[in-house]
């Protein structure tokens, strides 16, 4: 039901506009829409509030040939069969695209959270840019989590390093259990704003030499998370 | 990086062109696409966070885009504002069909994240700036909710799992942030 009470209807069209509504609601919105010009300009209004929010998502240049979908949908064509809507994340194909490469390590800060000391962390990115490991520095700690788990081969295992700035080998902070977590106080270097850290991909056991062998699967670097 | 550049000018000719694709043409409708496709993928990649669906809702709004440019009224807001309108719902509507099965454990950590670049295109608009100032006003967490659900399309129950809080106190929230930024924005 639409609600009559003029803040309530003014609610629900703000919620609508966020998104939050339930499929049902939503679409109840969307019909009432249609013969209520109240409600339409309720959620017009919502909609010019909110729009520069849209700003806060990266541009992404979309597939090559999405255009050609779009037309041949326009002339009532059958559109080419999209690909399928989820993607095979076997462990292979994931590496396969990024093993050679270092992964896109790109720093993602938190914006507006208002804080007396920024924290220091970093969001590891996969190659397609999705988050993979939150990396967080507390006080002389740091703690990693995984965003997005995948799977390992048997004979390999993950191993986490820091590289302070000006130094000129990585320390190793451990190996990272299987469940994706790990809390380490490094004992020689402390976290500092643009220290990098990496994920490299080792044999059992970690590293036999003390510095990464295998490849550099993600790297990023620490930096101070900006408030509002 | 000519991103802000690219992306965030006011696009003076779209009014036109939307009037041309409300008359027929297609040709104007690929124009809009043209200028507007690498902006309108990313707000629904940040909704659905695969490429894959992501163009499936780029095309549903295309289509939507066609069928409804004679309803864009250039007196009651900006035309980039009415295209992002259209595809974000295009995605909202696809999350809601597969009942928003995000896992909770998936990429959203990276949600409430965003790069430094987007405050900067947050503020490359007068609109924009506004907002911002009156999103700085709320509570932390009244804040999140909000970019979390329009921006990444997070649904009640995920922003409170997000935020570690029970879930009617997350609706109660997110309308109180509703209604502070009205007044704010008024």
């Amino acid at each position: 039901m639409i609600p009559t009470d003029p803040a309530e209807r003014d609610a629900m069209a703000g919620e609508y506009v966020l998104g939050t509504l339930d499929t049902h609601d939503a679409r109840e919105v969307e019909r009432a829409m249609a013969s209520d010009p109240d409600l339409r300009a309720a959620v017009e209004a919502w909609e010019a509030r909110l729009a520069p929010l849209t700003a806060l998502a990266l541009p992404e240049a979309p597939p090559p040939g999405l255009w050609d979908r779009i037309e041949a949908a326009l002339k009532g064509e059958r559109p080419a069969a999209p690909p399928p809507a989820v993607k095979p994340s076997g462990f292979w194909r994931f590496w396969a695209l990024g093993a050679s490469v270092v992964a896109a390590g790109l720093a993602v800060f938190l914006v507006m959270r208002p804080v007396p000391q920024p924290p220091l962390m970093t969001v590891l990115l996969t190659q397609q840019d999705q988050p993979a490991w939150l990396v967080e520095a507390d006080g002389g700690a740091l703690r990693l989590a995984a965003l997005n788990p995948q799977p390992l081969p048997p004979d390999r295992v993950m191993q986490l390093w820091a590289l302070p700035q000006g130094a000129t080998a990585p320390t190793s902070l451990g190996l990272i259990p299987p469940q994706g977590r790990l809390t380490v106080t490094p004992a020689t270097i402390r976290p500092e704003p643009g220290m990098l850290i990496e994920i490299t991909l080792e044999p059992p056991g970690g590293s036999p030499t003390g510095r990464p062998t295998g490849p550099i699967l993600f790297i990023g670097r620490l930096l101070p998370a900006r408030g509002a | 990086m000519a991103t802000s550049d690219l992306t965030m000018r006011a696009d003076d000719d779209l009014p036109r062109l939307l009037a041309a694709v409300a008359n027929g043409d297609q040709a104007a409708l690929r124009s809009v696409y043209e200028r507007q496709s690498v902006r309108l993928f990313g707000v629904a990649n940040a909704i659905l966070r695969d490429r894959d669906v992501a163009a499936d809702a780029v095309q549903d709004a295309f289509l939507k885009i066609s069928r409804r440019a004679g309803q864009f009224d250039p007196a009651r807001g900006h035309a980039e504002a009415w295209l992002a309108g259209i595809v974000r719902h295009a995605a909202l509507d696809i999350i809601r069909a597969r009942g928003r099965e995000m896992p909770t454990d998936d990429p959203a950590l990276g949600d409430v994240a965003v790069a430094p670049e987007a405050e900067e295109r947050l503020a490359a608009s007068a609109e924009g700036r506004r907002l911002r100032d009156c999103l700085a006003g709320l509570e932390p967490k009244n804040r999140e909710g909000i970019i979390l659900a329009f921006v990444h399309g997070l649904s009640h129950p995920q922003v409170a799992e997000r935020l570690g809080t029970p879930l009617g106190t997350v609706k109660s929230w997110i309308r109180r942030g509703l209604l502070a930024l009205r007044e704010c924005l008024a």
